[in-house]
């Protein structure tokens, strides 16, 4: 393990002088080595392809704070986490906007339209008696069709605020028209 | 996403010779220099409390005051250990903040146990976070400036820590400057609105170092 660490930051301190070859010696054992960590952590190849790509532009970017005095390895894993955590952190924000789509709740409406007598408009009426803020944001998203990041700018409001607003929404909404 | 051998070939390619960072105990000497110098200018021109030789023999002001400096020597400590991305494997020595905001509550609890009948309150009150907002706003700029050059994975405990750093320095100031012996009021005007930017710093952090 020692020599390993040894031999990544002696091909990090060649690096550091400018020495391409060492350099991408470098990379590909880095890749080599995150190639496993993530792999465990994400599901599918092409998703540990294109994380690893960005940790190897991210270690290409943070090269100077990485002065071959101490144990590479840990200084690697340190920017491969952060990017994980960054990746899982978009991909379960991209997963909560399509948790509950008022698309589908369109599509399951028909069925319980005939059961409980709800139809479209006791829907926008329903949408009606939220908070303004959030009725104006399913309005916004679902009847003008924009996107979050366009009703947060018109609500100068965070976009992912507006998300976090339209998924309360449609838990609210989801209730009343399950009742 | 191109192929892997492109990348790394592409990489390769750019890469030129690069001056390492400093290590971060030279990087936060650097800072904890240039405020100090800023201090030592602010208060030469702002001046010492009138009372201050004779502040020096109070032992909970003292305290007060050197347990004020450890908070911005290792506020600026952690704040350039957290610069790096591994913190330079340092992560124990990151978290010393903690035991001297610790160690500064007790002294604080202390000092106003000792000041006994309580000393009257100014008659003043925010202008005391406003002064110090105002100090510590060339620190920040200059701290959050200075972080930008590196690669911090622990963003938002950075943002924290530089304001802490920061403020600490307005804090000393006016400790220093201005003639007040109410603990209370220190508490309430001085540090508990220290704290509360110490907390927009997660903000700070998170707009200004993430990479």
């Amino acid at each position: 393990m020692i020599d390993q660490n040894e031999n990544f930051a002696s091909l990090m301190r060649q690096s550091l002088n400018g020495d391409q070859r060492a350099y991408a010696i470098l990379l590909q054992k880095t890749a080599s080595l995150l190639r496993p960590f993530l792999a465990k952590r994400l599901s599918f190849n092409n998703e540990v392809d294109d994380l690893l790509q960005e940790i190897l532009i991210s270690i290409h970017k943070a090269r100077h704070t990485y002065d071959g005095n101490r144990p590479y390895k840990p200084w690697a894993y340190a920017i491969a986490k952060f990017r994980l955590q960054d990746f899982l952190r978009a991909h379960y924000s991209d997963q909560l906007r399509h948790a509950v789509d008022f698309d589908d709740l369109e599509e399951i409406l028909p069925e319980t339209v005939t059961e409980s007598g709800l139809s479209y408009e006791s829907i926008s009426a329903e949408v009606q008696k939220l908070p303004e803020k959030q009725a104006t944001i399913l309005q916004l998203m679902h009847q003008e069709g924009y996107t979050s990041k366009e009703v947060a700018e018109k609500l100068g409001m965070n976009e992912s605020a507006v998300k976090v607003s339209a998924h309360r929404a449609y838990k609210v909404l989801r209730k009343k028209l399950e009742k | 996403m191109e192929n892997m051998e492109d990348l790394v070939a592409r990489l390769a390619q750019d890469v030129a010779v690069v001056k390492p960072a400093p290590h971060p105990f030279v990087l936060s000497l650097k800072w904890t220099g240039a405020a100090a110098i800023y201090l030592v200018v602010s208060l030469s021109i702002s001046g010492l409390r009138p009372d201050w030789l004779e502040k020096l023999h109070s032992l909970w002001f003292v305290a007060e005051v050197v347990a004020l400096i450890g908070i911005f020597f290792f506020t600026s400590l952690s704040a350039a250990l957290l610069g790096f991305p591994d913190q330079y494997q340092k992560r124990k020595l990151t978290m010393a903040p903690i035991w001297m905001f610790a160690l500064f509550l007790l002294i604080l609890f202390f000092a106003g146990q000792a000041d006994n009948p309580p000393s009257p309150l100014p008659v003043h009150s925010f202008q005391c976070t406003l002064g110090i907002t105002m100090m510590s706003l060339f620190p920040a700029v200059w701290t959050f400036y200075a972080m930008r050059h590196y690669a911090s994975t622990h963003y938002r405990l950075a943002g924290i820590f530089a304001m802490l750093s920061a403020f600490s320095v307005g804090a000393l100031w006016l400790r220093l400057h201005e003639a007040t012996d109410s603990i209370v009021h220190v508490v309430e005007w001085h540090y508990l609105p220290m704290l509360f930017i110490g907390v927009v710093g997660i903000w700070l952090g998170k707009r200004l170092l993430k990479w």
